[in-house]
C-alpha cells in the first residue's frame, strides 16, 4: 500500500509539469493584452505601457516566464547572501486587482468546496438510491421512471437547467406565493441577506449534481443487475441467505466499486471549480474567479488558480484510488495474488 | 418407499420464454438414501443441473415453472413448501457445490467469512464460533494452515483450494444431501482426483448423500452407487453403477461410453462420437427425442415415446428395444450399416 501511494505521487510530477506548460503556452496564443485591458479606454503612453509589461514580466518569452513562475512557486530559495530560505509558494499578483493570487484563492476556494460537497452529497444519496430502486424493481414503473428521468437529466445542458431552476424557484415561485416562498438565485448570501447561508446552496447544488446524479444512478443500476447474475450471488442464495442479505451483503459491495470510482472522479472535477454553475448562479467560487480572470486576461490569476486547483484534484484522485483499494481486496493485495 | 431421504417423483420444470416453452426437465424420478451417491450424467442442456437447482429452489420463477411432479425431502414436499421453509433447508440440510470455483466465491470477502456464513444464518453462531467452525472446516477439506488461510481472500487461493473452500462451505451445517454440479470440470486432472477423493472421505465421515452431476463418465465410475443418464430433459437409463456400466441398455449410454477415449486406442476410427447436437428443448423431436441421432432408430421411434421401463432388477431404460436379444451394443457407426 505504501509503495502504491508513492508510485501515485510520482505520477503527479509529469501531470503537474504538463498542465502548467500547456497553460503558459495557451496564454501566448490567446488574443488580448492584460496591461491594455487594465488601462481601460485610455491609451497608455508607450513608456508606461512598456514599464508595466516589464514589471509583470510579460516582455519576456513565455518559456522564460514559465521558468520564473516555477522559481517563484518553489518553496525553497537559495541566494548566496541569505543561504537556503523556505517561503510559501508565491503565485504572483493579479494584474487587475493587484492582490496576491494565493489570497484570492483562499477566499474563493471554500465556496467551491462547499458547493462541490453539497453536489456530491446529493449525487451519493439520489444517484445511488435511485439506482438501487431501479435495479431491485427492475421492469416496474419505478425502473422506467428512473431510466427516463436520468436520460432527460443527462441530456439537459447544465447552464440551461440552472436558468430554468432560477426562473421556476426564484421568479415564478415568488409570484405564485406572493413572495412568501422562493429560493435565492444569485450569490452566497452574507450579512443582511434574507436567507440562511445554506439556502443559497440549494439551486446551484442541484444544478451541479444533476448530470452526475443521473449517471451515478445508471451505473448503480447496471452494476447491481450485472452482479446479480454472478455465480457468487447464486452461491449466497444456495447458502440459504435471505434476499435482503444477498443484496446488501453480497451484491452491494461489488456493485459499488465502479460507482465509487465514478463519484470520486466526479468529486475531483467538481472541486476544480464548476465554471458553468458558478457563473449562472454568481457563486463566488474559484470557477467564477478563473472565468472572470480569463475575460481580463489576468494571467497570474488564471495560471495560479488552475495550478492550485490541479494540486487539489491530484490529491482527491489519490484519495479515491486508496478508497477503492479498501473496497476491493484484489487491488489492495494485488501484488501477492496467486491465481 | 416413503422412507427415502429424497424422492424426486416425475418432476417437470419448464421455462416459459418468448420463443416458447423450454422443457428443461420433463419427467425425472429418482430416490436417494443416506450415505448413497447418485451420479447424474448427460450432455450440456440435458436438464441435469436444472433438476438439482429446482430442488434447491434456485430456479427463478418466472420464467421457470414446475409443471408437474414433486420432490420430497424427509417426506416434505420442497415444491409446495413456503420460501422461508425452503430457505431454512437450503445450505443447511441440502447444500450445493458449483462448477466454477473461480467465480463462485465473492471476491470482496474473506474466505472464512464466506465459509462460516451458513452457520451464522442457520445455527445462529456468534462471530467467534463461526470463525472457529470455518477453521475446522478448512482443516477438514485439507487446506494447510487453516488458522491463517481463513483470513485470505478468494484471489489468494488457487483453483483447487477454492473448490475445497466451496466444499467446506457446503459442509458447514453438516448437510444430509450434498449436490455437486460438475465440481471438477474447471479443475486440472490431478486436482480433480483429489477433489473426488475428498468428497468420498467427507461422505464416509458424515454419512451425507451425494448427487454428483457431471458429463464425465470417469467421475461417475469413481464415485457413484447409482447412475441416472439424462437426455433432453428426460431420464433414459437408470440403475446401479454395475448395471449401467456393466450392461448398458440405451443407445445414448452406449454412445456416451464410445465417445470416451481409452488408453491403448490406436486408430481414430475406434472413437465413435455421437453424431449431431442435443435437440432444442423448445422443439423436442417427436417420439423418442434421441431418434435423430440414434444409429438404431426405426419407424416406431419417430412416433412413439418410449417409457422408462424395468429391464432387470432396478435397471431401467427408455428405449423400445432394450432387452431384445438382437439389440446389442456395437460401435455405433458399424451397427448403423448392418441394422438400418
Amino acid at each position: 500500500m505504501g509503495r502504491y501511494i508513492l508510485r501515485r505521487f510520482a505520477q503527479f510530477i509529469p501531470v503537474f509539469f504538463g498542465v502548467t506548460l500547456l497553460l503558459f503556452f495557451i496564454t501566448t496564443v490567446l488574443p488580448g493584452d492584460p496591461v491594455a485591458l487594465k488601462a481601460g479606454e485610455k491609451q497608455l503612453p508607450p513608456a508606461v505601457y512598456a514599464a508595466l509589461r516589464h514589471s509583470y514580466g510579460l516582455d519576456k518569452p513565455w518559456y522564460i516566464q514559465y521558468v520564473n513562475y516555477l522559481g517563484a512557486l518553489s518553496p525553497v530559495h537559495y541566494t548566496p547572501k541569505a543561504g537556503l530560505q523556505f517561503t510559501g509558494p508565491d503565485l504572483g499578483e493579479s494584474i487587475s486587482t493587484g492582490r496576491p493570487v494565493t489570497q484570492m484563492f483562499s477566499e474563493t476556494y471554500p465556496y467551491t468546496a462547499e458547493l462541490a460537497f453539497t453536489a456530491i452529497g446529493l449525487e451519493i444519496i439520489f444517484g445511488i438510491g435511485i439506482g438501487i430502486i431501479a435495479a431491485v424493481k427492475q421492469y416496474t414503473i419505478w425502473d422506467t421512471l428512473a431510466t427516463l428521468g436520468s436520460s432527460i437529466l443527462v441530456a439537459l445542458p447544465v447552464f440551461w437547467l440552472g436558468l430554468m431552476l432560477q426562473y421556476l424557484f426564484g421568479i415564478l415561485m415568488k409570484e405564485w406565493t406572493g413572495g412568501s416562498f422562493y429560493l435565492p438565485i444569485s450569490g452566497s448570501g452574507g450579512p443582511g441577506s434574507p436567507f440562511d447561508p445554506w439556502v443559497y446552496l440549494v439551486l446551484p447544488g442541484i444544478t451541479l449534481a444533476s448530470v452526475s446524479t443521473a449517471y451515478a444512478a445508471r451505473i448503480m443500476r447496471s452494476q447491481l443487475l450485472e452482479v446479480a447474475g454472478q455465480d457468487y450471488v447464486r452461491t449466497a442464495r444456495a447458502k440459504g441467505l435471505r434476499e435482503r442479505s444477498v443484496l446488501w451483503g453480497h451484491e452491494m459491495k461489488n456493485a459499488l466499486i465502479p460507482v465509487v470510482t465514478f463519484i470520486g472522479l466526479d468529486l475531483g472535477a467538481m472541486l476544480s471549480g464548476a465554471i458553468l454553475t458558478e457563473t449562472v448562479f454568481n457563486w463566488p467560487g474559484v470557477g467564477l474567479m478563473i472565468y472572470q480572470a480569463i475575460g481580463r486576461r489576468d494571467y497570474p490569476v488564471v495560471v495560479g488558480g488552475v495550478t492550485l486547483v490541479l494540486v487539489v484534484v491530484l490529491v482527491v484522485n489519490l484519495l479515491v484510488d486508496i478508497s477503492y483499494a479498501f473496497l476491493d481486496p484484489r487491488i489492495r493485495l494485488g501484488a501477492n495474488a496467486e491465481g | 418407499m416413503a422412507d427415502h431421504l429424497l424422492e424426486v417423483d416425475d418432476l417437470k420444470m419448464h421455462f416459459h420464454t418468448r420463443d416458447g416453452v423450454v422443457k428443461a426437465v420433463d419427467g425425472v424420478s429418482y430416490t436417494l438414501d443416506r450415505g448413497e451417491t447418485l451420479g447424474v450424467v448427460g450432455e450440456s442442456g440435458s436438464g441435469k443441473s436444472v433438476t438439482a437447482l429446482t430442488l434447491m429452489g434456485l430456479i427463478p420463477m418466472p420464467p421457470g415453472r414446475v409443471e408437474g411432479g414433486d420432490v420430497r425431502f424427509k417426506g416434505r414436499s420442497l415444491i409446495t413448501m413456503k420460501d422461508e421453509e425452503l430457505r431454512a433447508i437450503r445450505g443447511n440440510e441440502i447444500s450445493m457445490i458449483f462448477q466454477d470455483p473461480m467465480t463462485s466465491l465473492n471476491p470482496v470477502y474473506r474466505i472464512g467469512r464466506q465459509i462460516a456464513e451458513p452457520v451464522r444464518v442457520h445455527k445462529g453462531a456468534s462471530k467467534a464460533e463461526a470463525r472457529a467452525r470455518a477453521i475446522e472446516l478448512l482443516h477438514l477439506v485439507g487446506i494447510p494452515h487453516p488458522e491463517k488461510r481463513v483470513d485470505d481472500y478468494p484471489h489468494q487461493f488457487s483453483g483447487g483450494m477454492r473448490q475445497r473452500a466451496m466444499i467446506a462451505m457446503a459442509l458447514a451445517c453438516d448437510p444430509d444431501i450434498l449436490i455437486a454440479d460438475e465440481p471438477t470440470t474447471a479443475l486440472d486432472v490431478t486436482i480433480q482426483a483429489q477433489i473426488l477423493e475428498l468428497m468420498q472421505e467427507v461422505q464416509a465421515r458424515t454419512g451425507a448423500a451425494i448427487i454428483m452431476i457431471t458429463h464425465d463418465l470417469g467421475v461417475i465410475a469413481d464415485i457413484a452407487d447409482r447412475v441416472l443418464v439424462m437426455y433432453a430433459g428426460k431420464p433414459v437409463e437408470y440403475g446401479t453403477l454395475d448395471e449401467v456400466f456393466g450392461a448398458p441398455q440405451h443407445p445414448y449410454t452406449w454412445g456416451l461410453m464410445d465417445s470416451v477415449p481409452r488408453a491403448g486406442m490406436t486408430e481414430k476410427s475406434e472413437l465413435c462420437p455421437i453424431n449431431g447436437q442435443p435437440p432444442s428443448l423448445i422443439d423436442v423431436p417427436s417420439g423418442c427425442s434421441f431418434h435423430p441421432r440414434c444409429p438404431y432408430a426405426r419407424e416406431r421411434c419417430l412416433t412413439e415415446v418410449p417409457a422408462l421401463r424395468n429391464i432387470q432388477g432396478e435397471h431401467k431404460s427408455a428405449c423400445h428395444f432394450s432387452g431384445e436379444p438382437w439389440f446389442a451394443r456395437g460401435c455405433s457407426l458399424d451397427v448403423q450399416s448392418e441394422v438400418v
